[in-house]
């Protein structure tokens, strides 16, 4: 009998699948520290899923024993239940399995077809571009103002003829510096769960606000990395400058405009960042808002994990 | 030993460049300097037929041509890495995504020091 883990993760599970991803969403503290927000993003997808799951797990499997690992044990042995098991066990525990096996599927299926995707692109645009005058870039003849990377083993930094032409020296590099700290970060890596779980509960509104704010963040973090090694009197308005150039002259039917034009103000509040900086969070509050993060995924884990309350 | 994306480069901006349809053996010995064999040549050429940069006549066999000069080819593959299937799926990360006139507007009033949006 488990009866007020499964409540807790019950409640746990509720909380984050709907009130505190809209709060952090709503939040404006994650624009002064990106990446402190981005591992807040991750504990909340990961709590979620681990609370969600678990609480139906141990419902039922609440008539085998007194703990998740107890009672997964006498069901691996084959022992019979202590206590008579019910229907709704049953349907929990086909519940807790088949939304296990989406989540995962999802998430691997969606690699998979982004990586099939990225070879095939990488493979086609290889034939087409030329060097460029950065290193490690390649030149796309296109008059639309573009600059992207494909992250993945052989990672492909492209920037159109259009946007070498539209910016300068300074502006340019700022954008290849943009690219880069998304490929050494990995930040395709912090997206790919977004996306997935996006994919696997469209009704489930708080999956859409998590993918946005994390793309939003992904894109804030990797300004900050690129102004890090930029040199210059002003680089934030250089940046700031390159992105309005780039978002500007990217709009009419040359090029799609991409998933963040819809959401529109993204890139502005990018450009308002870079202009007029927020301070950055104090330490305290930095620390804080790990600890918050590192306790919520503490917490279902525990819930899971230790005898009954 | 160059890589084949490199060959297929290689062999593409000679197609580009001879405006008309070569053949393999043409090909190889604009590429001498590489030392490539007429295999290789054919195994590329097979390649960039199959990813749709090169079409041979059916009345002659043995000499291609590029399917669309370098600039459709951009164009079209702008259109298909910059689309759906590459922003929703974060198949790549672009710079920024294009804004509509009115954003664009009040971007550049932002840079300029306007009033906040």
């Amino acid at each position: 009998m488990l009866p007020a883990t499964a409540a807790a993760l019950a409640v746990l599970a509720a909380l984050l699948a709907w009130p505190v991803p809209a709060l952090l969403a709503r939040a404006r503290w994650p624009r002064r520290d990106p990446l402190v927000a981005l591992v807040c993003w991750q504990a909340i997808g990961l709590a979620g899923g681990l609370s969600m799951i678990g609480a139906l797990l141990v419902h039922g499997l609440a008539p085998w024993g007194h703990s998740l690992p107890e009672a997964a044990w006498s069901v691996l042995t084959g022992d019979a239940a202590e206590d008579p098991v019910r229907g709704d066990h049953w349907v929990t525990l086909t519940l807790a399995g088949v939304l296990a096996v989406e989540l995962v599927g999802v998430l691997v299926l969606s690699w998979v077809r982004t990586a099939r995707t990225r070879r095939r692109h990488r493979e086609l645009l290889e034939v087409v571009v030329r060097p460029a005058a950065v290193p490690d870039a390649r030149l796309l003849e296109h008059p639309a103002p573009v600059a992207f990377c494909i992250p993945g083993a052989r990672p492909l930094l492209v920037l159109s003829s259009g946007i070498v032409a539209e910016l300068d020296e300074a502006q340019l590099a700022a954008v290849v510096a943009h690219e880069r700290a998304h490929l050494r970060e990995h930040h395709h890596l912090y997206l790919l769960p977004f996306v997935a779980w996006e994919a696997a509960l469209p009704v489930l509104p708080a999956a859409a606000r998590a993918h946005a704010a994390v793309r939003t963040l992904v894109e804030m973090r990797a300004d900050d990395v690129a102004l890090r090694s930029l040199d210059g009197a002003a680089p934030r308005r250089t940046l700031a400058q390159a992105i309005v150039a780039a978002a500007g002259g990217g709009g009419g039917a040359e090029v799609p405009s991409g998933a963040l034009a819809v959401a529109g103000g993204a890139v502005r509040a990018r450009v308002v960042r870079l202009l007029e900086p927020p301070s950055p969070l104090p330490g305290w509050a930095r620390w804080l808002a790990l600890l918050a993060a590192g306790l919520l995924l503490l917490a279902p884990t525990a819930l899971l994990l230790l005898p009954v309350l | 030993m160059a890589s084949l994306g490199e060959l297929e480069r290689a062999v593409m901006d000679r197609l580009w460049s001879a405006g008309g349809s070569v053949s393999a053996g043409d090909l190889r010995d604009g590429l001498a300097d590489r030392g490539l064999a007429l295999t290789t040549v054919h195994t590329v050429l097979t390649r960039l037929e199959q990813k749709g940069f090169v079409v041979h006549d059916d009345a002659r066999p043995r000499r291609f041509r590029p399917r669309a000069t370098r600039e459709e080819h951009a164009a079209e593959l702008m259109h298909e890495v910059l689309g759906q299937a590459g922003d929703r799926q974060a198949v790549l990360a672009r710079f920024v995504g294009g804004v509509d006139a009115e954003e664009a507007r009040l971007l550049r009033e932002l840079l300029a020091g306007g009033p906040p949006a």
